[in-house]
């Protein structure tokens, strides 16, 4: 997928198209996101860079939509490259742990710290699997963005749609890696952490969740 | 230009195909597709919502769901229909017990209007099993030569061993390829 596939998509949702793809070129900075009261898959996907805050709180997932684990594998060795999954929360006892400091955020920022190989992949598999809660979950959507600084190297945009309640799902997309040049990747290596990924997920076009990521390639020098 | 003529040339542009996997509970749908994808495929519980993958084959973005079979959650299929290309209907081919009722479900299928325009590849699965129906006899059960509604292909397969998983797909794509991005 690329950022021309995340744009047809909104394309195809017809109903002044024009209109829609002027909009979307037109850039929009996180500060003008905060103020307003809902936020959009448009809104989102004409952010030029990653954001510096979270656009929504823990709270808006008012679905109980949770990521219950994430799979990478690399396509042409067939070898699993990374594998987390969260562990199943015992009846009774506290999910994050005890004491009152807890980060609120611990849940939704990950940091990835990889080899200098990892940007030399061709094709990946990244698999994750979510559980929702006791309520049915309509037109469910994720748009995910890539950066290295301020360029986009990925955007995924996937609508799931409708999700069972109590229901265990996974997706997983396979695709070519980002093609970069060895300028790009010395860059990217040199620079750890300065890559970055928000993910947004929306429930009927009204943003739910916000996680975020960065990522080291410096690993193992 | 009519609509049809517009909207087909846009998807024949992405040349994005939507395949749903749907069947009884334990046919094999999620092993199918883990094994078509290269994926371990010994671990594998029931499906308790769908699984989705997304990837490119023959120059075509297949988005492939499967969906769980267990009867609590066959009305939940409905919600899956929308703009499905294929279907592809999984059948454990050891299961003589069950044949009637997928039958019924399979042709209750068909009658759904929202899935009027896709082409039906049915997978005779575990054909590698002692006892397993051969693809004519499943042919037979299900009473498929009454369809005249839907392109129809059935296809022994073992999604265990992965043998002729990739011809059942290969079938599907090419009647969706030449039903929708024909080349006018």
């Amino acid at each position: 997928m690329s950022v021309a596939s995340a744009e047809r998509k909104t394309k195809k949702k017809g109903g002044g198209m024009s209109g829609l793809l002027r909009k979307e070129k037109e850039p929009v900075s996180e500060e003008e996101l905060m103020k307003k009261d809902a936020i959009t898959p448009d809104d989102v996907l004409r952010l030029k860079c990653s954001t510096e805050g979270y656009l929504c709180p823990p709270e808006a997932n008012i679905y109980g939509i949770d990521f219950t684990r994430f799979k990478l594998r690399d396509m042409d060795s067939q070898t699993v490259l990374f594998e987390v999954a969260k562990p199943p929360v015992i009846e009774g006892s506290e999910e994050y742990g005890d004491g009152d400091d807890v980060d609120p955020n611990a849940g939704r920022f990950v940091r990835y710290q990889f080899t200098p190989q990892f940007l030399k992949l061709k094709t990946v598999g990244a698999t994750v699997e979510f559980v929702v809660g006791d309520q049915p979950v309509n037109k469910f959507r994720m748009i995910e963005k890539h950066f290295f600084k301020d360029k986009l190297l990925k955007c995924f945009d996937f609508e799931f749609g409708f999700c069972i309640p109590h229901s265990r799902n996974t997706v997983e997309h396979i695709y070519e890696f980002p093609q970069l040049d060895s300028a790009e990747i010395q860059e990217m290596v040199d620079r750890p952490y300065e890559t970055r990924s928000d993910s947004f997920y929306f429930v009927e076009d009204k943003l739910i969740m916000h996680n975020k990521a960065d990522y080291a390639y410096n690993g193992g020098t | 230009m009519g609509l049809l003529t517009i909207l087909n040339k846009m998807k024949q542009k992405e040349k994005e195909v939507r395949l749903l996997m749907l069947g009884l509970d334990n046919a094999g749908k999620t092993t199918i597709l883990k094994k078509f994808n290269g994926e371990d495929i010994d671990t594998i519980s029931p499906t308790l919502g769908f699984n989705i993958k997304t990837l490119e084959h023959k120059g075509f973005k297949l988005n492939i769901w499967d969906v769980g079979g267990q009867k609590s959650l066959r009305s939940y299929w409905r919600n899956y229909f929308e703009s499905t290309d294929g279907l592809i209907w999984v059948v454990d081919s050891a299961d003589r017990m069950r044949l009637a009722d997928c039958k019924q479900e399979l042709h209750n299928l068909l009658l759904e209007e929202r899935l009027a325009g896709a082409t039906l590849l049915v997978f005779a699965n575990k054909q590698d099993l002692p006892g397993a129906l051969s693809a004519q006899e499943i042919r037979k059960g299900l009473n498929l030569d009454e369809i005249t509604t839907h392109h129809w292909l059935i296809q022994a397969c073992s999604a265990v061993t992965g043998e002729s998983l990739l011809e059942g797909i290969d079938w599907i794509i090419d009647d969706i390829a030449s039903r929708i991005f024909t080349m006018d």
